[in-house]
C-alpha cells in the first residue's frame, strides 16, 4: 500500500471519528450541575455494602475486574522493564564504592523510614475508609524502603532488599487478587463478587466485605512491583558496566 | 515556580524543596476549609515524600551541587515558619484526639524534612576528610 | 470562592506544564516535573478528588525524579566511558 493510500484511509477514519465525537458532545449533559445518575447509583451501592470510601468501593467492588486489568498492566510493565534492563552478556557487575552521607541526613532517614513504612501500611489498610488504598499506599511503602539508599548507601539497600524475594512477592500478591476473585466463582456467585464476607459495621477497618482484602493484595503487589522496578534501574545506573573497558570509572559508586 | 524554571542548578533545587514546604500547608488549609479531615492524609503523604524527593536530587546531583552549593537560609527558615504557623492554626481549630496527632506528625515531618533536605542540598555530601566528624 | 481556587490551581498547572515542556535539559526538567506533581496534586484536591491527588503525590514526588535521574546518570556514564576510551 502506498503512502498516499494510507494517508487517505487515515483521514477517512479520522473524519468519521471526529464526526462521531462532535455528535456525542452535543448529547452530553451539561458540565457540573446536580444530576449525576451514575454517581447516585454508585454511592447508593457503596453505602449498601457499608464501604465508606466510594472510590474504593467502585475500584475494588463494583468494578473490581477493571482493577484486575490495571494490576496486570503494572505487572507486565515491570516485567518488560526487568527483561530490558537485565544484565546482558557484555556487561558485568562492579561493586559500588560506599558513599558518604551527612550525619543529619542519615539520622533523618533512619527516623523517617519506619514512619513512612507505617504510613504506607496505614494508607493501604484504610483504603475503604479514607482517601488512599492499595495503589497509593503501596507506592509510599516502596519509596520508604528506598530511603535507605538515600540515607545510607547502595549496599545497605541491597541488604534490606533481596530482589528475588520481592519478585516472588509481586507474583504472589497478583495471584492473591485472582484467587480472591475465584473464591467468588467457587462459592457460586460471579467472579470477584463481593458477597462472601460480611459487610461489617460502617466506618470500621473491617467494613466492606472483600474490599480490604483486595486492597491489601493490590498494596503488596504495587509495593513489590515498584521495588523491583527501582532495583533494576538502580542496578543499571550504579552497578552494571560494560565489559571490555579497563578499570573502573572513578565515580562508579553512589 | 519561576525559580525552578530558570536560573542555575542550585536555585532550582532550593525552589523544588520550597514547593513541597509551601504546598503542604496549603493542603492543610484546604482540608480545614473544605471541612474534610481526611484530606490531612494527602498532606501527610506530601510531608513524607517531599523531603525524600529533595534528598533524591541532593544525592544524585551531588557532584553538580558541590561545585555551586545553594545558599538560601532565610527563605528556608521563612518557609518553615509559615508551615509551623499553619499547623498551629489548624491544630487550634481541631479538637484533640487522633486527628490532632495526625496533624502534629504531619507538621513535624514537614518542618524536619524541610530542614534536613535543605541542609543536604547546601552542604552536599562531605568528602572523606570531613567524614569522621 | 471555590471557583476562584480551581482557577488558580488550573493556572498554576498550566504555567508549570508549559515550563516543563520548555525546559530542555533532562535534569532541570526532572526538577520542574517534581513541581508539576505538587501543582497537580493541589488541583486534584481542589477538585475534591483526594484519591487521585494521593496517587499523583506518591508517584510524582519521589519515583519519577528518581527514575529520570538514574537514566540520565547511566547515559552520562556511558558517554563518559566512551569518550575516555577513544
Amino acid at each position: 500500500m502506498s503512502r498516499r493510500v494510507r494517508l487517505w484511509i487515515l483521514s477517512a477514519g479520522g473524519t468519521g471519528l471526529a464526526v462521531l465525537l462532535v455528535v456525542a458532545c452535543f448529547q452530553l449533559p451539561g458540565f457540573g450541575g446536580d444530576q449525576h445518575p451514575y454517581g447516585d447509583r454508585a454511592v447508593r451501592e457503596s453505602l449498601a455494602r457499608r464501604t465508606a470510601n466510594t472510590v474504593a468501593s467502585v475500584n475494588f467492588d463494583q468494578r473490581a475486574f477493571d482493577t484486575l486489568g490495571e494490576m496486570t498492566i503494572l505487572f507486565s510493565a515491570v516485567l518488560g522493564t526487568v527483561v530490558l534492563l537485565r544484565q546482558t552478556r557484555d556487561e558485568h557487575r562492579a561493586k559500588p564504592a560506599p558513599a558518604q552521607v551527612a550525619v543529619p541526613v542519615r539520622r533523618y532517614a533512619l527516623v523517617t523510614l519506619p514512619v513512612a513504612l507505617l504510613t504506607g501500611l496505614y494508607v493501604i489498610a484504610h483504603g475503604q475508609l479514607s482517601p488512599g488504598g492499595g495503589f497509593q499506599g503501596g507506592v509510599v511503602a516502596a519509596t520508604a524502603l528506598h530511603l535507605l539508599y538515600l540515607g545510607a548507601d547502595y549496599r545497605a539497600l541491597e541488604w534490606i532488599r533481596p530482589v528475588g524475594l520481592y519478585e516472588v512477592g509481586d507474583a504472589l500478591s497478583a495471584s492473591a487478587y485472582l484467587v480472591l476473585g475465584l473464591a467468588g466463582v467457587l462459592a457460586g456467585t460471579a467472579f470477584l463478587a463481593n458477597t462472601l464476607l460480611s459487610y461489617g459495621t460502617f466506618n470500621t477497618l473491617s467494613s466492606g466485605g472483600a474490599v480490604p482484602l483486595l486492597n491489601a493484595a493490590i498494596g503488596m503487589e504495587v509495593a513489590c512491583a515498584a521495588v523491583v522496578l527501582l532495583a533494576r534501574f538502580l542496578d543499571q545506573a550504579v552497578e552494571i558496566e560494560e565489559s571490555g573497558k579497563t578499570g573502573k570509572t572513578g565515580k562508579s559508586g553512589e | 515556580m519561576w525559580g525552578v524554571a530558570t536560573g542555575p542548578l542550585r536555585r532550582r533545587a532550593v525552589a523544588q524543596n520550597l514547593s513541597t514546604t509551601l504546598g503542604c500547608p496549603v493542603l492543610l488549609l484546604l482540608a480545614q476549609g473544605y471541612d474534610r479531615p481526611s484530606y490531612v492524609d494527602v498532606a501527610l503523604v506530601l510531608a513524607l515524600l517531599g523531603p525524600i524527593g529533595t534528598l533524591v536530587f541532593a544525592r544524585l546531583l551531588a557532584e553538580d551541587l558541590d561545585e555551586d552549593p545553594p545558599r538560601a537560609q532565610a527563605l528556608t527558615w521563612a518557609a518553615a515558619g509559615f508551615a509551623a504557623a499553619v499547623v498551629l492554626a489548624v491544630c487550634v481549630a481541631t479538637e484533640p484526639g487522633r486527628a490532632m496527632v495526625k496533624l502534629l506528625v504531619t507538621g513535624a515531618l514537614l518542618i524536619g524534612g524541610n530542614l534536613v533536605a535543605s541542609r543536604a542540598l547546601a552542604r552536599g555530601m562531605p568528602t572523606a576528610e570531613e567524614r569522621h566528624g | 470562592m471555590d471557583d476562584a481556587l480551581i482557577a488558580v490551581a488550573l493556572l498554576l498547572v498550566a504555567a508549570t506544564a508549559t515550563a516543563a515542556v520548555a525546559t530542555r535539559d533532562p535534569v532541570h526538567q526532572a526538577l520542574v516535573l517534581s513541581l508539576l506533581g505538587v501543582a497537580l496534586a493541589l488541583l486534584f484536591t481542589v477538585l475534591q478528588a483526594p484519591d487521585v491527588a494521593l496517587s499523583q503525590l506518591a508517584v510524582g514526588s519521589a519515583l519519577t525524579p528518581l527514575l529520570l535521574l538514574l537514566s540520565v546518570r547511566k547515559v552520562w556514564r556511558r558517554r563518559q566511558r566512551q569518550g575516555r576510551t577513544e
